[in-house]
């Protein structure tokens, strides 16, 4: 049902004068113009969530918070033996550990009932329905860096307890460290310099990508790469798609579902994911969890003339098996934030933005910048 | 009388609801884990960085050290886990709002010696057990021009070892 947005605002202080008024007003209408595009989790289509209960959670006897614990796969190996051998003997023991719950909020907004009246778009409709994709924004914050100390920490241990860079500095090559789960892509590692550009992917670097899970009795099944990074697969030749898709791909962009056999997310959260980052991982099961505790809550009063909601959700997500993530860096600056040797992570390159610079406003109406400039007395 | 630390070191005994509680990340996330031998506990005293993180209000390394900024009493318990499961391991401060709180995190002793109700308190690095905390001494009074954070409404000595003080800044 659509229903005037200036009759929305009303019914909404209105409603909020009873307590069955305070439920959830569902009809909405209304034309206004969109800063930006809203989307929803990627996190989510890497890791799907899975409701829990506080039944399925384990209390601490030191404070008044919950965690699930998780079994870890247990080892097991088989081996050849004479007629007469006995196999070595293993003791069972799996590992367990815990994924810690928190809580991801809207803002608390707040406004007066007569203010309100002054608004014909349905604004309280509005930051509402934004909250919940503000909220999964907040957990693809949570989520990337997640990913991107997985890696981190992974790229660490091959290269024998030593964080070191890669490219950057002095010189700018690939020299001794291991790429084991980071890899700089073939454009990237063959630029003598070192800069924050992003360049190309090329389909090498796919296949480079892919093979360092492969290699690992692991399988990539999904890709994650930002919006800008997969335009660029627009301009890939006749030599990588051959002349059937890039007769398609030039009329319809590319329209399939895969890259060379991988589904790929992409996003548009490029303050999060930032470009230039492309990560590829296993299936869920061999990778993390993502429980959702309390699916999200909307919260709403009128005090006296003062309206006041928020929305919120208890989460916990965490990656068990940091070997199930690998990173292709497209870029040829240094990206280890241990190391940064160029200083670019300091200078707020490559990892996500801090959660208040996130979804900066696109507009510039505010600042009296729309065209033609009309100003009504 | 030698305050202890236990599972709980801060707990209020005045209306929270109206107080301003702020979740801002710690400037230092190792501080966070249980596991850490300078792990921050409920109670210490925190105070913010140039980047809007918190830190500790003194430098526990010296047990001379005495906050010379406005700073806010820490209101999360030691390994709580919603906030090991985040990122930026963000850290619960009481920032604004009149409260009164009980506190393990002081020393009756140490500077001026926390002798009488209203008196007013401070913040100073301080030695429980085996470890230094940013935690609540006496305030020497007018010619003592360290920040006040708050006065003794009940001394340990008839509160069962623990703090009971109300909210006040001066500076």
């Amino acid at each position: 049902m659509s229903v005037p947005a200036t009759m929305m605002n009303e019914l909404f202080a209105t409603k909020l004068n009873s307590s069955e008024g305070k439920e959830k007003i569902a009809e909405y209408g209304g034309s206004y113009v969109r800063d930006r595009l809203r989307e929803v989790s990627f996190a989510r289509k890497v890791i799907p969530p899975e409701q829990v209960t506080r039944a399925d959670c384990q209390r601490s006897v030191n404070h008044d918070t919950l965690v699930k614990i998780v079994d870890i796969e247990p080892q097991s190996r088989a081996m050849s033996i004479t007629f007469r051998g006995k196999p070595t003997a293993r003791f069972i023991r799996g590992s367990r550990a815990e994924v810690a719950f928190f809580t991801i909020s809207s803002e608390m907004f707040q406004k007066t009932e007569q203010e309100l009246l002054a608004y014909e778009m349905p604004i309280t409709k509005i930051i509402e329905e934004n909250s919940v994709k503000d909220i999964q924004e907040i957990e693809d914050r949570e989520f990337t860096i997640h990913i991107e100390a997985s890696v981190q920490a992974l790229q660490t241990e091959a290269n024998g307890g030593v964080s070191k860079a890669l490219k950057g500095g002095t010189g700018s090559t690939i020299g001794s460290t291991v790429e084991f789960s980071v890899r700089k892509g073939e454009l990237a590692r063959t630029t003598a310099t070192t800069s924050t550009e992003v360049l190309a992917v090329q389909r090498p670097d796919f296949v480079s990508l892919f093979k360092m899970l492969d290699g690992n009795r692991l399988r990539s099944e999904r890709l994650l790469m930002t919006e800008t990074d997969w335009d660029d697969l627009l301009n890939w030749t006749v030599e990588d798609f051959g002349d059937r898709v890039q007769s398609e791909t030039t009329v319809d962009g590319y329209k399939y579902n895969t890259i060379l056999g991988k589904p790929y997310i992409r996003t548009i959260k490029t303050d999060i994911l930032r470009p230039g980052n492309i990560y590829v991982f296993t299936k869920p099961e061999f990778f993390g969890k993502f429980y959702v505790l309390n699916n999200t809550k909307f919260y709403i009063d009128k005090i006296a003339n003062q309206i006041t909601f928020q929305a919120w959700e208890d989460v916990g997500m965490s990656v068990l098996n940091i070997a199930a993530v690998r990173k292709l860096e497209l870029y040829s600056g240094d990206a280890n934030p241990s190391t940064d040797t160029d200083g670019y992570i300091a200078a707020g390159n490559f990892i996500p933005l801090n959660e208040e610079a996130l979804g900066a406003v696109n507009n510039r109406v505010d600042a009296g910048l729309k065209f033609p400039q009309v100003s009504m007395y | 009388m030698p305050s202890t630390v236990q599972k709980v070191n801060f707990e209020p005994v005045s209306d929270i609801l109206t107080l301003w509680l702020r979740d801002l990340p710690l400037a230092n996330p190792d501080l966070a884990n249980p596991l850490n031998a300078v792990a921050i506990v409920d109670g210490e005293w925190l105070t913010l960085d140039t980047n809007y993180k918190w830190v500790r209000a003194t430098d526990i390394t010296s047990t001379a050290s005495i906050s010379a900024l406005k700073s806010f009493p820490c209101f999360s318990e030691l390994g709580r886990s919603d906030r090991l499961g985040m990122s930026q391991k963000k850290t619960n401060c009481i920032f604004r709002g009149e409260f009164e709180f009980e506190t393990r995190i002081f020393d009756a002793a140490v500077g001026t010696a926390i002798t009488f109700v209203m008196q007013p308190l401070k913040v100073r690095t301080i030695t429980i057990g085996t470890r230094n905390f940013s935690g609540l001494v006496g305030h020497g009074g007018s010619g003592d021009t360290d920040a006040i954070v708050g006065y003794v409404t009940k001394l340990p000595t008839s509160n069962g070892g623990k703090l009971r003080f109300i909210s006040g800044y001066r500076v």
